[in-house]
């Protein structure tokens, strides 16, 4: 499944849109573990120390807000939005 | 009936307003009585002010306590070359002024604060959060909201922009984020740069808002945040919620943004 990434995640990541491999029955919490195992500089940008998302990162599948015990189909499109500040 | 007050000159003035059945004379008074205030004259302020004080709102109050730098041109372009070294508000209220003379324009060349963001926000028709920081984020959505006053948000990254309208009753922009990021998390204009026509595309959807709320025509943008990603040419909509537990616009609101820190991750204690 594809994992698309906003704004300055997009840059920790080095790409904007990531692919990554999970088994058939997969959570959204296994698919993002798989990004951060492919984009390890990301892990520290969106893990707070105790482990979890720090509440200023939406995490959204199929365009919706999504949990991390949520099933993860092969074709969804999972996301993580972080708000920006610049005007 | 209001809308009989415009004279010949307003009405050649605003003709292409007037013509327009979802304005008619009646909503081009209802934009001569409003009163708008505008936070930041930067960026996204720029073509705010600008469009604003062309479609004639009445009252066009702008806070800043900022001056003009050289590297502010490349996109703020309310400001000249000459400004550079004066307040943003003089620049402000000299384009407004020598624009329409219809608008009574208010600067005010101070920062928005917990202590003075009753004062300055609580009476208006509509905010517009033009900031370039989140601790002046967080206080424009936390003292609009306690206020009842609409607000629209916009910020700006490089090549991609984010808007969205909140209105009195929620989802507002802590449904969202309910917290800010530690700074110098997320790289700020000065720090990442930004492409120089992103503001004015943001800011005329925040523009567009105000006129539509004052107007009442037309769906606002609530309930959704809206993704610009200029390099693309991608508009995307992220629906949001109104969160019950939410301390500003919940079933338990704070009652006033004096007890709240807005530096950190200006969280509600």
């Amino acid at each position: 499944m594809e994992w698309k990434l906003f704004a300055d995640l997009a840059e920790v990541a080095g790409d904007d849109r990531i692919t990554v491999s999970v088994p058939a029955d997969a959570t959204v919490g296994d698919a993002l573990e798989a990004l951060l195992d492919d984009r390890p500089a990301l892990r520290e940008r969106v893990l707070a120390d105790d482990g979890t998302l720090y509440d200023h990162v939406n995490l959204l599948r199929n365009g919706a807000d999504a949990s991390l015990a949520d099933d993860a189909a092969p074709d969804d499109e999972l996301a993580l939005f972080p708000p920006v500040s610049g005007g | 009936m209001a809308g009989l007050d415009l004279d010949p000159t307003q009405l050649d003035r605003y003709s292409r307003h007037i013509i327009m059945d979802d304005v008619g004379p009646e909503g081009q008074a209802a934009l001569l009585d409003a009163d708008v205030l505008v936070v930041g004259a930067g960026g996204l302020g720029s073509p705010v002010i600008e469009y604003l004080a062309a479609a004639g709102v009445g009252t066009l109050a702008v806070v800043d306590d900022d001056t003009v730098e050289r590297s502010n041109l490349q996109r703020q372009i309310l400001h000249r070359d000459a400004d550079v070294g004066t307040p943003k508000v003089d620049s402000a209220r000299r384009y407004v002024t020598d624009l329409n003379p219809d608008v009574n324009f208010e600067g005010h060349a101070v920062r928005l604060t917990r202590e003075n963001a009753r004062d300055l926000l609580s009476d208006r028709d509509f905010v517009v959060d033009c900031t370039d920081n989140f601790g002046t984020r967080y206080l424009v959505n936390d003292a609009c909201v306690l206020a009842g006053v609409p607000f629209s948000h916009g910020a700006i990254y490089k090549f991609e922009g984010q808007a969205l309208t909140v209105t009195p009753d929620g989802p507002c922009y802590r449904c969202v984020f309910p917290e800010a990021p530690e700074e110098g998390t997320v790289p700020d204009c000065a720090t990442a740069g930004v492409l120089g026509v992103l503001p004015g595309t943001m800011g005329c959807l925040q523009a567009t808002e105000a006129v539509k709320s004052i107007l009442g025509v037309g769906d606002l943008l609530t309930g959704r945040m809206l993704h610009y990603d200029a390099a693309s040419v991608g508009f995307e909509e992220v629906p949001i919620a109104r969160d019950p537990d939410c301390p500003v616009c919940g079933d338990d609101p704070i009652e006033s943004v004096e007890d709240v820190e807005y530096t950190g991750g200006c969280t509600v204690a």
